[in-house]
């Protein structure tokens, strides 16, 4: 029979869809296009392809770890820009993209051109007119240069804020506090080669008309040991230390200041000291004599003037120099074991698995709306294969980036918050095809694809805004791949199949309510049937999870439960399936309410999962508050979703009550 | 034209059970066999597990402001029956039964509905199995709420130490005074004071000595303060010049310090003039009589170990570059009649030992450079029910797996049945 509400039903299921794709489509441009206005730099030449490789592969030690210069730039960028790509225009008009690791060379060898970048997200004008910078519009991007002006109120201002705990400050306060933070970061960067580029000025070396002369850090680090000795001679003589040495310690000191955060690019060569100098440290060690290893940090510091001072000739000159020094410091890092990943992992960033399987999970998408919406007919069939092979293809495509990510960091591969997004995008989208597996209804294969989008959108979103490397090591209390492996990938799977449950659930009340169905029953049951298989495999999951959580937690902190949030959120799914399971063998709910319950399982495995970070109490607390707003829209549509099933289910039983009257 | 339906339509799936919803058991006529039906039934359990939730959930917010241990005290503790939940430190008015009774309730179920009442047969006995899992679990929970006991033991570098202290526990120590040494002494253990609020008080009688004690006024964080630097604001009770200041709970209670008022009674009735014994204090209160000495203190209970516990190094390691840690490890050594053991205890290798577990907890000074002399914090653990859930998690799990491959075989029959019947002739 056909359904007289039927066309209303799938216009407003046509509308929905549109207003669903676009969202993501903008979210996936977003993502992806370069922020802010074009900025004129007319000097600016794009690095050449080549040059910027051999940038990439440069060790550096950052967060606990051994990582590709990349990594650091990227993430860099990322806590600064808010985005991996700027655009500019340079020399000639000529548009050029720079990416993280260009970005970062301008920074450090071309910081002349690199303060003209639109390096600074400001989200808060008011924060540039606190420091007397004239803001642009409420949220934008600003250089160096722009922000020059403001520097020093923004570096006072800040200092009184940090006085005042975080989560008490304003907004206004924590943006001036972090631009203030971000700020001096860059300019570490700007000044980092300063020692090479400039050397240091030998007073009094004059010689008529010619000025004095200009001498290599390295140079003076070569003559320390004469410089020490002059200093102890004239202390014990108990005069006062020669201008002209004096002037040049200080030049020396200025020099090394700048050079001393930022890049810890210089392995020791001693295998049992596990810290790695920046140049501004190992000058400093050789001149205060601290350091066994004085002749590697003089060969270390001239190799990075022979780059820095190459810049100014042509860049395959540069280039060379680059490489030379690459190839110093990394045969050195291979030496102690820690190079074996940093190609691998260059090659991580730049092959971008997870744009490519959220292209295809997206192209999967738009398929599977048009399998649905041609049903089981000869051209559904084929849509059928193209929704099910891109999304095989992204799903490859998330299991190789995981795969890889675990090899790099030679863990398993959840341990932190982005950790699991990525992998229950792809334990989802996997689960999914394993239920069409066994249903064939096509319903599961065409959430798949869904899933995997949402969900790999969703981690690049957090990984944009944390701005934060996730693959650096783990605190000491998390450090048992026994544990994460057994422990955080159960629990994990339990929340993606909770939330899988729930979208299914999602999709019944839907079809039903907007009679998309076709009131097919058995199409309903076999729905029913998959959301019940689902709530048990959550249950299976979270419970094991949970009580192997609590045995981990005994063997770490001596006790099995703590009333930890991220425990008592993962006891509430265990708890909220369990009632599900009980209600529904009581025969409290049926097919309505049982899908009912299984949609705000979404609410509480989002709790579970995400909200518990944001209560900022407990061990397992991540201690970030960005995208609580995105949480609670979640909420709110879900209880939309619930509200608009009871009233189907209101209408439907109205129409069952006015049918059987009639 | 009809429209097609989205899905593929195909006869009914065997994936999970056969029917929707499984027939409802037989009630019982009789008010005994009512009782039974209810206090075993699904709607017992289904509302007990959703109001466990309700308070999971509410202990999860509420400890943000109140902090974990008065939340758990208050949500799980057996003393606490009904409670009022607090939302931002607005009272909810939704009066709930605590997680305690309701964890006893849902024991009772499981035990009359999961156990006793449950459809027996092979295809039942994986969930069998599960709910005797769980009951364990539960039981082990109640054992360690009221048998197990914590404590830390600090120990410094070359030194050794073989007695614990309490996280909250606060105890009033009377000790009889020989040779400038503690003789003879007496607990009152914190579980016999910590009620004496609001004008109660209670005498406790030491047969041997020549006066008992009467304790009053109890409270979980108070301070002492002299009258002449600030005159008490509600009438507060007044001792040799002090007064104490009741003071809000610490979100971390073992910043709690605990005091109440005492006064000795003597052989003849009569009562001393009343004193304070605060955990804030650092000195005891000293009685002289009959040429006998005794003190009176109110510290966090000791607790003494059946061993000597010697830290002959500890090891903090950081991740390169960074103050995240990546190790901490104790090198000790273990003492026991004259016997010496050496044993490691760093982050997920607890030592145990005669029904103790002690844990790497944390360690000082902070910041302590290359040559600075360390001192490692255990956590000290009696737990009786110590590897319970581990034990019940094997059950639980063989459960749902017997369940699940149950399930998979009764999938696979009906399959081949239905593969079997759509055969042509």
């Amino acid at each position: 029979m056909q359904n007289p509400t039927n066309k209303t039903g799938r216009l407003i299921a046509a509308v929905l869809v549109i207003v669903g794709l676009a969202a993501v489509l903008y979210n996936v441009v977003a993502d992806n296009m370069p922020k802010g206005e074009v900025r004129k730099i007319a000097d600016y030449t794009p690095w050449t392809p080549e040059t910027v490789e051999i940038a990439e592969t440069i060790p550096i030690q950052n967060g606990g770890r051994i990582k590709p210069l990349s990594t650091y730039a990227g993430f860099t960028m990322l806590g600064f820009h808010g985005a991996r790509s700027m655009e500019i225009e340079g020399k000639d008009g000529a548009i050029i993209k720079l990416k993280p690791m260009a970005w970062m060379l301008d920074a450090l060898f071309r910081p002349q051109l690199s303060i003209q970048q639109p390096t600074f997200r400001v989200d808060n004008s008011a924060a540039l007119e606190a420091i007397g910078v004239k803001p642009r519009g409420k949220r934008d991007r600003y250089s160096y240069a722009d922000l020059e002006a403001g520097r020093e109120k923004l570096l006072e201002l800040a200092k009184s804020y940090e006085a005042t705990d975080a989560k008490k400050r304003e907004p206004v306060q924590n943006q001036i506090v972090d631009l203030a933070l971000n700020l001096r970061s860059y300019e570490s960067l700007l000044g980092y080669f300063g020692f090479a580029r400039f050397g240091v000025t030998l007073v009094g070396s004059s010689s008529g008309a010619t000025p004095d002369q200009r001498a290599d850090i390295s140079a003076v680090m070569r003559t320390s040991p004469q410089i020490r000795q002059q200093i102890q001679e004239t202390r014990g003589q108990g005069k006062a230390l020669e201008p002209r040495i004096q002037g040049l310690l200080e030049q020396v000191l200025d020099a090394a200041n700048f050079s001393k955060f930022g890049l810890f690019i210089l392995p020791p060569a001693d295998a049992k000291n596990l810290t790695w100098q920046s140049a501004g440290n190992a000058i400093m060690d050789v001149m205060s004599a601290a350091t066994d290893e004085s002749e590697l940090a003089i060969a270390d510091i001239k190799l990075m003037e022979s780059a820095a001072r190459a810049i100014g000739k042509d860049e395959a000159t540069f280039r060379g120099e680059l490489t030379v020094l690459r190839d110093t410091l990394a045969k050195r890092a291979e030496e102690r074991g820690e190079y074996k990943h940093i190609v691998q992992e260059a090659g991580y960033y730049q092959k971008n698995w997870f744009l490519y399987a959220m292209i295809f999970f997206l192209v999967g998408t738009l398929s599977a709306l048009a399998m649905w919406g041609l049903g089981g007919t000869g051209l559904g069939t084929l849509l059928a294969w193209t929704t099910l092979i891109p999304t095989l293809l992204g799903l490859g495509y998330c299991i190789t980036a995981i795969t890889t990510r675990c090899i790099i960091m030679e863990r398993p591969p959840i341990g932190n918050l982005y950790d699991t997004t990525i992998f229950i995008a792809t334990a989802v989208t996997l689960i999914s095809l394993l239920v069409e597996l066994m249903t064939r209804r096509r319903f599961a294969l065409g959430i798949a694809p869904i899933l995997g989008v949402l969900l790999v959108i969703l981690g690049r979103r957090f990984e944009l805004g944390d701005a934060k490397d996730h693959m650096d090591p783990l605190v000491a209390v998390l450090n048992s791949n026994f544990w994460l492996t057994i422990h955080v990938i159960t629990i994990t799977l339990g929340y993606s199949a909770g939330l899988l449950s729930a979208f299914l659930s999602c999709a019944y009340l839907l079809l039903r309510g907007l009679r998309l169905d076709g009131g097919d029953k058995e199409l309903r049951r076999a729905l029913t049937r998959a959301v019940y298989g689902m709530l048990c495999l959550t249950l299976f999951l979270a419970l094991i999870g949970t009580v192997l959580g609590g045995i981990w937690a005994n063997y770490s902190w001596g006790r099995f439960w703590g009333w930890d949030p991220k425990e008592n959120g993962a006891l509430l799914i265990v708890l909220w399936t369990l009632a599900i399971l009980h209600a529904r063998l009581g025969g409290f709910i049926k097919e309505w309410g049982l899908h009912f319950a299984a949609v705000f399982t979404a609410i509480v495995v989002t709790f579970s999962w995400w909200g518990v970070n944001f209560l900022g109490v407990g061990l397992h607390n991540y201690g970030f508050t960005a995208g609580k707003d995105t949480l609670d829209y979640f909420y709110a549509f879900i209880l939309l979703i619930l509200a608009f099933g009871v009233i189907a289910m209101l209408l439907d039983k109205n129409e069952k009550a006015r049918s059987s009257i009639g | 034209m009809n429209p097609s339906p989205p899905f593929v339509t195909r006869p009914a799936d065997l994936l999970m059970e056969n029917s929707d919803t499984p027939p409802l058991p037989k009630t019982s006529k009789t008010l005994p066999g009512k009782i039974f039906d209810v206090l075993s039934g699904f709607g017992m359990a289904t509302i007990l597990l959703l109001l466990l939730g309700l308070l999971t959930w509410f202990a999860t917010l509420e400890q943000i402001d109140n902090g974990l241990y008065p939340t758990l005290k208050k949500y799980f503790y057996w003393k606490s029956v009904f409670l009022l939940p607090e939302i931002k430190g607005k009272m909810v008015p939704l009066p709930l039964l605590s997680g305690y009774w309701v964890g006893a309730l849902l024991l009772l179920n499981l035990i009359l509905g999961g156990v006793i009442r449950i459809r027996k047969g092979w295809k039942h006995a994986g969930n069998l199995i599960s709910h005797l899992g769980i009951i364990f679990m539960l039981i082990g929970a109640g054992v360690s709420q009221h048998f197990s006991e914590r404590g830390n033991m600090a120990v410094g570098e070359g030194e050794a130490s073989n007695t614990a202290e309490d996280y909250f526990e606060y105890v009033v120590e009377v000790s009889e005074i020989k040779d400038a040494k503690a003789g003879t002494i007496h607990i009152i253990r914190g579980n016999d004071i910590d009620d004496l609020k609001e004008g109660k008080t209670r005498a406790f009688r030491f047969p041997n000595w020549p006066f008992d004690l009467e304790i009053g006024g109890y409270m979980d964080n108070a301070q002492p303060v002299s009258i002449s630097e600030r005159a008490p604001d509600h009438q507060q009770q007044q001792a040799d010049g002090y007064y104490l200041t009741d003071k809000p709970a610490q979100e971390n209670a073992e910043a709690n310090t605990a005091a109440c008022y005492a006064r000795v009674i003597f052989r003849d009735g009569k009562k001393g003039a009343p004193f304070i014994l605060a955990g804030a204090s650092f000195h005891p209160f000293s009685i002289r009589m009959e040429d006998r000495i005794f003190t009176v203190d109110m510290r966090k209970r000791l607790w003494p170990m059946p061993f000597t516990l010697k830290l002959d190094k500890f090891t903090a390691e950081f991740h390169p570059g960074t103050m995240k840690p990546s190790k901490f490890v104790s090198e000790i050594t273990r003492v026991e009649n004259g016997s010496e053991a050496k044993v490691t205890i760093q982050m997920n290798e607890p030592m145990r030992y005669e029904g103790l577990t002690f844990f790497q907890a944390s360690y000082g000074p902070p910041g302590a450079g290359p040559r600075q002399k360390m001192y490692s914090v255990f956590e000290v653990v009696r737990n009786p029910a110590d590897k319970w859930p581990e034990y019940s998690l094997y059950i639980v799990a063989l459960g749902m797996a017997v369940t699940f491959l149950i399930k998979l075989i009764d999938y696979l029959a009906a399959s081949s049945r239905k593969n079997r019947n759509a055969k042509p002739n």
